[in-house]
């Protein structure tokens, strides 16, 4: 039986007069790649802001193995969960090595040096994103996807048990997109990370997830594996789509290989 | 990797402190009465102490020297940590209109107390040192003011802070004006030539009234600086990372506001210091702020004490506010940041 990292209950959140979701229940298990999918507008990646404490929820709590995360210090939080925000920003000319480190800051008490501890971190953290190459090289010099590993080096310098990706291979080509979930895939399998993410694509979310949270206008449509959410029935729901789906022969996923709208029908 | 950025440091604020030295010495030879750096030396460590050099060196270009270098100290240190909180390099503490209220603040006081042109006498010991207080509650009421209006969905929008802080900016001018014209003739005198910013009436009150100011949020500040690496982030980042970020800014900013305000309180609104300083500093040292911040307080000494010296020396014996000195230099400047941040 897989324990609970996460649960969050009755959750409200929203901006200002407008409300996303409310009364929202979930909960995330421990040592799982979770995903959550949904069309735009869903509120799917409020939800993971609200998880991850980015956004303040109006009413509702999130507990995190069984504790208000309201009432845990949001340094203390640091330490157990990082997020990897949709559209991270750093100034150009700061180094990449540099930028990583500043993911131990949950975990440094002297602000002026780092501890042995927090470069054997540091240099895992960009030896499993492979961004040793460019340590030395400025933000301004990286690619797109470069940047976006480097990015998730520094979340995993912070050296949590919990990940939360806000759709992480946004912007990217079709390698950088693999790479990055390759990399989140060995977190979750060598590290026992529970990673929470958001995806657009349903069969990267197939390929790579445990479990699929299918949400949609600010409510969960659905919970269950690969299998059980990319369904006919689950994506018309969902996605208002005509959805052609058949399991991959190499890894057994399913996979949606085409797909019409229901437009004209409805 | 960071003793690169070390080594550049210590050699920039070495530079730094000899060019001030050397701007100090110029300031306090030359004048009206020039004198050799012998006779200076001599007064300052009271070897045959004469009347005449005790006079020109204690009461008047000592104290405006010191003057000079403490508000350039603070502005650079303000404009550093409100370009950093604002993640905007435009932004200025006399764009943001915390100068103007401060400044207004202390023209109500003027009004109030009726400060004498030259504040000279001990009569005035008391009014002198609550000025930064006053200059403080008004930095606050102008900030409260901004913050307000520019903070919209639970954060700050610096495209909205840069907006008010102008509009605010002007309107504390018009205020000001406004009381300035209901003074006295010598009050009203006292508070215009204030308000452009000049030390040349410079006085030991002054400087008794802003070190406690500086001496206490200083330390604050740089105590906080390296907070100021990670809060160019964008928020998510910083809120992942554990950083309580409204009050760090907020902690950040009233310090900054306190600076501010005992620096306007004693020269009058100096504008562009707090926007040049920071980014010759960046230039100078790189983006981490342990090493912009001292590098920051030292260019704006530097700035301030040879601008005051341009200020003094050029139409000499007339004078001119060393403001307008610092606003002749800093417009061009500020045009060309504009310029080079589009491209």
């Amino acid at each position: 039986m897989v324990s609970n990292i996460i649960r969050a209950q009755k959750l409200t959140t929203g901006y200002e007069k407008f409300t996303v979701f409310s009364d929202l229940n979930t909960t995330i298990k421990a040592g799982q790649i979770t995903t959550i999918i949904g069309p735009n507008g869903c509120g799917k990646s409020t939800l993971l802001k609200t998880i991850g404490r980015i956004l303040k929820q109006q009413s509702g709590e999130v507990f995190l193995q069984e504790q208000d995360m309201k009432l845990i210090s949001t340094k203390e939080i640091a330490k157990q969960l990082a997020l990897l925000s949709q559209n991270p920003e750093a100034p150009l000319q700061l180094k990449v090595e540099e930028l990583i480190s500043y993911g131990r800051f949950p975990h440094r008490k002297n602000v002026g040096t780092l501890s042995s501890k927090d470069i054997e971190v540091i240099e895992w953290a960009m030896d499993i994103t492979k961004t040793t190459a460019f340590r030395d090289r400025e933000i301004a010099q990286l690619s797109g996807g470069q940047r976006q590993k480097v990015w998730l080096a520094m979340a995993l310098a912070q050296e949590t048990s919990i990940l939360l990706l806000d759709e992480p291979t946004t912007y990217l080509d079709l390698a950088h997109q693999l790479e990055v979930l390759k990399i989140v895939e060995r977190l979750n399998k060598e590290h026992h990370c529970t990673v929470i993410m958001v995806l657009h694509d349903i069969n990267h979310a197939a390929r790579f997830s445990h479990e699929i949270i299918a949400m949609k206008e600010g409510e969960i449509v659905t919970v269950g594996s690969p299998k059980e959410i990319l369904a006919k029935d689950v994506l018309k729901q969902v996605f208002s789509i005509d959805a052609r789906i058949m399991i991959d022969p190499e890894n057994g996923a399913p996979v949606c290989f085409g797909y019409d709208t229901f437009l004209e029908q409805e | 990797m960071h003793k690169q950025y070390r080594k550049r440091f210590l050699m920039t604020s070495s530079a730094a402190i000899s060019l001030i030295f050397i701007a100090m010495y110029i300031h306090i030879t030359n004048g009206t009465f020039d004198m050799s750096i012998k006779d200076v030396v001599t007064t300052l460590l009271r070897i045959n102490p004469n009347n005449d050099f005790d006079l020109v060196i204690f009461q008047f270009r000592l104290p405006r020297i010191v003057i000079a270098a403490l508000v350039g100290l603070g502005l650079g240190i303000a404009g550093t940590v409100i370009q950093g909180i604002t993640r905007n390099g435009l932004a200025d503490p006399g764009i943001l209109g915390i100068n103007a209220g401060a400044g207004t603040s202390i023209v109500i006081f003027m009004f109030l107390f009726h400060m004498q042109l030259v504040a000279s006498s001990s009569s005035n010991w008391l009014s002198i040192l609550l000025m930064p207080l006053f200059g403080f509650v008004g930095g606050v009421i102008a900030a409260i003011i901004i913050y307000s209006f520019s903070w919209r969905n639970g954060k700050l929008d610096t495209q909205r802070l840069i907006l008010t802080g102008i509009a605010i900016s002007s309107g504390f001018g018009a205020l000001s004006m406004y009381i300035s014209l209901k003074m006295r003739e010598s009050d009203f005198e006292m508070a215009t030539v204030w308000m452009t910013g000049s030390i040349y009436n410079a006085n030991w009150i002054f400087i008794v009234a802003m070190l406690p100011w500086l001496l206490i949020l200083i330390p604050v500040i740089y105590k906080k600086a390296y907070l100021l690496d990670y809060l160019q982030l964008e928020e998510a980042t910083i809120k992942s990372l554990g950083i309580e970020i409204e009050k760090e800014k907020s902690i950040l900013l009233l310090c900054s506001i306190g600076v501010i305000s005992a620096c306007v309180a004693v020269s009058g609104s100096i504008s562009f210091i707090g926007l040049m300083a920071p980014h010759i500093a960046r230039q100078l040292v790189g983006i981490q702020h342990r090493y912009v911040i001292p590098t920051s307080a030292a260019v704006g000494m530097l700035l301030v004490i040879f601008s005051d010296y341009i200020a003094k020396t050029v139409f000499a014996p007339a004078e001119i506010p060393v403001g307008i000195i610092v606003a002749i230099i800093g417009v061009p400047y500020f045009l060309y940041l504009l310029v080079k941040s589009k491209a």
